[in-house]
């Protein structure tokens, strides 16, 4: 099960004939449980049109998706025999700017949208709201507010509690901590580790923060030019890969330990993982 | 002389909710300032009130040693320019060098003069290769390059950034803080606005703001180890100064390490 791409091409038809590549020959398998994985590549290699593949949103031009045992390619969809919105719901994916979508009078209302939709008593999506609102990290005030009112790292914790609402099994964030502050931004991230830790949920994240990379996930993907070009280990990637080509940074801890090791003309027998970690190897220079 | 000196300013959206609070604040010609602040800080708002998007509900702000009033706005407006964070929210011409004509065209400016300060600055922030394609077909980082171009354009000598590098990709971030320095080169006055460390340290000055007011104004360098203030403000400290202050506070003895750490962090 899961969400497996086959040999999946996806083009945008433009004005012209040609159109616009932006997946080539996709393959990849994401398990329903149990993953954190960072998407990350310049901006226009195709990052967004992958994910927006995971939940059906579009559908290959050749190849296929099988998402939790549901095929979408050309055909069943031109059939409409396979049902959308059961993915929707398991697969729940924050967009870009999801302070955009919040319509809502109150943010409980905008909470509770969602899972309405999926059949969810009115009740029953209340009271997940008032447990959402506390795992996104506002306190249950928040709920009788409109939403223009709040800042925009409010209103994108708000969207993220709608998406949680609809309990889906894989969660999706489309540069989810863009614009924010270091505090927000890594509250915002310890929110999102403790969905996958606590309740097993697959989390996928896309950013542009090298650090938030290094320092969370497990499993890394790039994209470059339409193409899948890593799928693995960080550490493997920051320090084995050729990551300039790919026009991606270093992340800091790195960085700073190729300096120290450059000055001091030194070799540390490991790449520090953390702060922690260069910490140590620091001490042991000095014994 | 002063590019822009703030005197007193307050300002609120909603009666009894200040977002700015009594702001006092010079900045000189050709000096590079950044206001640094947590989210909903008032940053934001400082910006809109210099380019008299806002008006202050009480004190004044001059601009090249000009009044901010309604008469004047248009005025000003040519002098100072600002670099928004969303890259795509900015454009209104169907090709890039439209969109660099839009500020001119709003000048009056003669049609031959229009097209050759098009080229000088399109080459300037390296877009002249882009001038006939659709804005929305550029990267981020090219697109936060036409908008600068647009603005230099109208000859202003003030140039605000607020979060223009945000929302950028490594590569595209990188290009926006380089045509930065080249216009602190060639005289410009800059305000920057960021919660990132490393984009700061590139400034003279740093203002600290928090909850609507300056909390701490100094050096980059004097501001960028201060950890109390970093920290009531939520942000972050460079890298190397985290693991310099962690090491003292373990008694660690290495002089060499950590003069080391010190001067990298200077170098970010």
């Amino acid at each position: 099960m899961g969400i497996k791409f086959k040999r999946v091409e996806f083009k945008y038809q433009g004005f012209d004939e040609k159109g616009y590549l932006a997946l080539s020959n996709i393959n990849l398998t994401i398990k329903p449980q149990g993953e954190f994985i960072t998407l990350i590549g310049e901006t226009g290699s195709g990052k967004t049109t992958l994910v927006q593949h995971m939940n059906a949103l579009l559908t290959p031009t050749s190849g296929e998706m099988d998402i939790l045992g549901a095929i979408i390619n050309q055909e069943t969809i031109r059939k409409k025999s396979v049902k959308l919105n059961p993915i929707r719901q398991k697969v729940g994916l924050v967009f870009q700017f999801p302070e955009y979508q919040l319509f809502e009078e109150t943010v409980e209302k905008d909470i509770i949208f969602g899972p309405k939709n999926y059949g969810v008593s009115e009740t029953e999506a209340i009271q997940r709201a008032k447990e959402l609102i506390k795992v996104v990290g506002l306190n249950e005030s928040y709920l009788s507010r409109s939403p223009f009112n709040l800042s925009g790292g409010e209103k994108k914790r708000v969207s993220i509690a709608g998406i949680l609402a609809m309990n889906p099994d894989i969660l999706i964030l489309d540069e989810p901590t863009s614009g924010l502050d270091p505090m927000g931004r890594d509250e915002l991230l310890k929110v999102f580790f403790d969905i996958h830790q606590r309740l097993g949920k697959t989390v996928i994240i896309i950013t542009h923060d090298m650090n938030t990379v290094f320092h969370y996930a497990k499993r890394v993907l790039v994209m470059r030019d339409s193409y899948l070009v890593y799928d693995g280990d960080p550490m493997n990637l920051f320090t084995k890969k050729n990551i300039e080509h790919w026009n991606l940074d270093i992340p800091d801890i790195l960085k700073l330990t190729y300096q120290i090791e450059e000055r001091l003309d030194v070799t540390f027998p490991t790449r520090p993982r953390n702060k922690e970690a260069l910490l140590e190897m620091l001490k042991e220079l000095e014994a | 002389m002063n590019s822009i000196e703030i005197k007193n300013v307050s300002y609120q959206y909603q009666p009894n909710k200040p977002v700015l609070q009594e702001i006092n604040l010079t900045i000189k010609k050709g000096e590079w300032v950044t206001i640094l602040g947590h989210n909903g800080s008032g940053k934001s708002t400082l910006s809109k009130l210099i380019i008299g998007l806002l008006k202050p509900k009480t004190g004044e702000i001059n601009v090249n040693g000009i009044p901010l009033t309604q008469e004047t706005v248009y005025d000003i407006r040519q002098k100072v320019g600002i670099v928004f964070q969303n890259p795509d929210n900015q454009f209104v011409g169907v090709t890039v060098r439209d969109d660099i004509a839009f500020g001119l065209e709003n000048l009056q400016i003669p049609r031959e003069e229009m097209i050759e300060r098009i080229e000088t600055y399109a080459r300037k922030v390296n877009v002249l290769e882009y001038l006939n394609k659709e804005p929305h077909a550029l990267s981020g980082g090219q697109k936060q390059r036409v908008a600068i171009a647009g603005i230099l354009a109208m000859h202003t000598d003030i140039i605000i950034f607020d979060e223009a590098t945000s929302m950028l990709d490594p590569k595209g971030r990188n290009m926006v803080l380089e045509t930065m320095k080249q216009l602190r080169h060639e005289g410009k006055t800059i305000i920057t606005i960021t919660h990132t460390m490393n984009e700061a340290l590139l400034s003279d000055r740093i203002v600290v703001l928090k909850d609507g007011r300056i909390l701490k104004e100094g050096s980059s360098q004097t501001i960028l180890k201060d950890k109390t203030t970093l920290e009531k403000s939520n942000l972050e400290m460079l890298l190397p100064l985290k693991v310099l202050y962690d090491l003292e506070q373990e008694n660690y003895t290495n002089k060499r390490i950590k003069d080391l750490l010190w001067e990298l962090s200077l170098n970010v």
